[in-house]
């Protein structure tokens, strides 16, 4: 082809690998996703707590600071591992509100328009299209979790004027693993409701609702039949128990609602697994209408 | 294997005399069910044509066999290849090297024309700048380029298509398998698509596989036709040489002594029947030619005032398909 002759000519040019075209789905739909300001404005209200967390770091390792606040300092500034698990918790609740608004524009767009056809009739799998959306929501969620926690507590280990962080390493570690393990489930819960939800508001709201009104059933299902084991459809409280024994956090739980790491485990990965079921579902070049 | 693949993927100076060997779908009793029901009844055939048509009734199963081809479907029995390629197995070699535009509305209408083709661009392995490239030439070369930075959402019915047909080529496949490409078209805008379907045919670098229920279009476009009826080949033929094979249907209309003129002409090995009004229908042998009857006529001072030599139409050959009701070839010779 040629602009100005408009003949067709083939293409006889150099042809990427089969596996980078998974990083061409990822890179269009960041771009898809950061195309809304909503976005933008959510990123940046992501970024704030991480700011004030900075300030207190910096509070607490500073002398001058800890004389002035006395005795309240010591109790307010301690930067342990409680303070790690506020910085995570805040974070990924912030990513979840972040998820919710991005995961409808990578995925209600091609099922809306029924671009799946054409994209999937390209050297893309129906696994590849999810990993590439995948990774796109992924990166974007990282930016606001772990990435920020770990440079959090590199700072501690760098501001702290006794050897800190080769003690503290749980703590790193728990907050890389806690993280990762948030950002696997509701990157999948998002896709795999976007993907069954033809509008993109309807979406977030239903990535909302799927996390909080089964809370709501198993605080009920605790309270009625006084049993620790309506908390299993309880994700805000299963993540927070879960976060607390990754970062080697005790004080705040009350031992007879406890529940086992294994049921808190099988819960998020049935969750994982009933959304790779719905995309599976959804993700096809074709309708097979069977009968 | 190695090789296939980089011919599929544009690379090699070897591909059109590999492809002429060995044709560019093959299928072998290919069988494909769907939901319990079979759709695609063990289809064999060798389709070589540089441009080929699928036709067949709504339900004959041309859809599934593009989407079997595309390896969106696994065959249940036999096999399906392209350019010697199993169209399952090497789905992936496969797809690099097919444009493929469907039938239906299919595109992210989010986005800008060349921001769309560039997309699918990169997609079937052109380089980023590459890709931006051709998506540009793409849209020009298939009338779009003043609307390229458009939303797709905002095309008209006519130039959705015509984007469907610019992503199909953007990426230079090796065979463009276009579904219904006329589908909502008003006339100027179908006999745009049908100059752009035979300029890319005359190009030769790229195969084509055209499905659709318009005769005319199939007629227009290809050299080589498939019908299907109910999951089966009703017929597989080479339009050129079916119209060639049937150039012995002749009418003439004859002035002077048409009954010794027609005895004649049967005593040169014609089938002849004569009408009223000196009309007379015959069908030739391959050896007589219209000079012979010219001969005779002179000879016998007969006037030959019109001759009509039919050829078979598209239509004739599909609508004789259509016909073979209850055979099952498995390769029917017109």
């Amino acid at each position: 082809m040629s602009i100005y002759k408009h003949h067709y000519r083939a293409y006889t040019g150099r042809v990427t690998p089969i596996w980078t075209r998974i990083f061409a789905l990822a890179r269009y739909g960041l771009a898809e996703a950061w195309s809304t300001k909503i976005t933008a404005v959510l990123f940046v209200i992501c970024l704030i707590p991480p700011v004030g967390f900075l300030f207190t770091i910096y509070l607490s390792n500073n002398p001058s600071a800890r004389l002035l606040m006395g005795t309240v300092g010591t109790r307010v500034l301690a930067i342990d591992g409680s303070f790690f698990l506020r910085v995570l918790t805040i974070q990924s609740w912030l990513a979840m509100a972040l998820a919710s608004c991005i995961a409808p524009r990578l995925i209600t767009l091609d099922i809306v328009d029924n671009a799946l056809p054409i994209l999937l009739s390209h050297s893309i799998s129906r696994f590849g299209y999810v990993l590439g959306k995948y990774a796109a929501l992924f990166a974007t969620l990282s930016t606001v979790t772990w990435v920020p926690c770990l440079l959090l507590f590199a700072y501690q280990g760098y501001a702290s004027p006794v050897p800190w962080a080769a003690s503290n390493l749980r703590i790193g570690v728990g907050m890389l693993a806690g993280a990762l393990i948030w950002i696997a489930l509701i990157s999948l819960l998002g896709l795999a409701l976007s993907s069954w939800v033809k509008w993109r508001g309807v979406a977030t709201g239903v990535i909302f609702a799927v996390i909080l009104v089964p809370a709501g059933v198993g605080a009920i299902v605790t309270g009625v039949l006084h049993t620790k084991w309506g908390l299993l459809l309880n994700v805000p409280v299963m993540m927070s128990y879960l976060w607390e024994r990754l970062l080697d956090v005790h004080n705040r739980i009350d031992n007879a609602l406890q529940l086992p790491t294994m049921a808190i485990v099988t819960m998020l990965a049935l969750g994982c697994c009933l959304s790779m079921v719905m995309l599976n579902t959804r993700i096809r070049a074709r309708e097979v209408v069977r009968g | 294997m190695h090789w296939k693949s980089s011919y599929i993927q544009g690379t090699s100076g070897q591909w059109e005399t590999y492809v002429n060997s060995m044709g560019t779908v093959e299928l072998d009793a290919l069988e494909v069910r769907i939901g319990g029901r079979t759709i695609l009844d063990r289809l064999s055939g060798v389709l070589r044509g540089q441009a080929i048509g699928l036709l067949g009734p709504n339900g004959a199963g041309k859809s599934t066999l593009i989407n079997t081809l595309l390896g969106f479907h696994r065959a249940s029995s036999g096999t399906a290849r392209i350019f010697d390629l199993d169209t399952y197995r090497d789905r992936a070699e496969i797809r690099s090297g097919i444009g493929y535009m469907p039938e239906n509305d299919s595109f992210i209408g989010n986005m800008s024309g060349v921001h769309f083709v560039r997309y699918m661009a990169e997609l079937a392995g052109l380089p980023s700048t590459e890709a931006l490239e051709r998506a540009h030439e793409a849209l020009f070369y298939v009338g779009l380029g003043e609307v390229r930075y458009r939303k797709v959402n905002s095309y008209s019915l006519g130039m959705k298509q015509l984007i469907k047909l610019a992503q199909a080529l953007a990426h230079g496949p090796r065979l463009l398998i276009l579904d219904e490409p006329t589908n909502g078209l008003d006339p100027i805008a179908r006999q745009r698509m049908i100059h752009l379907i035979q300029e890319i045919r005359k190009e030769g670098s790229v195969r084509l596989l055209i499905s659709s229920h318009l005769l005319r279009d199939i007629d227009e476009t290809c050299d080589e036709v498939l019908i299907l009826k109910s999951g089966r080949i009703a017929a597989l033929c080479n339009i050129e040489e079916e119209r060639r094979s049937n150039h012995s249907f002749m009418e003439l209309e004859t002035a002077g002594a048409t009954d010794k003129f027609s005895v004649s002409v049967r005593g040169l090995g014609c089938e002849c029947a004569c009408f009223s009004g000196g009309r007379i229908k015959l069908v030739l042998p391959e050896h007589i030619e219209a000079r012979d009857l010219y001969r005779i006529a002179s000879e016998q001072k007969v006037q030959i005032r019109k001759m009509h030599v039919r050829r078979d139409s598209l239509e004739d050959i599909f609508l004789r398909a259509m016909d073979t009701e209850g055979e099952r070839p498995a390769h029917v010779h017109l």
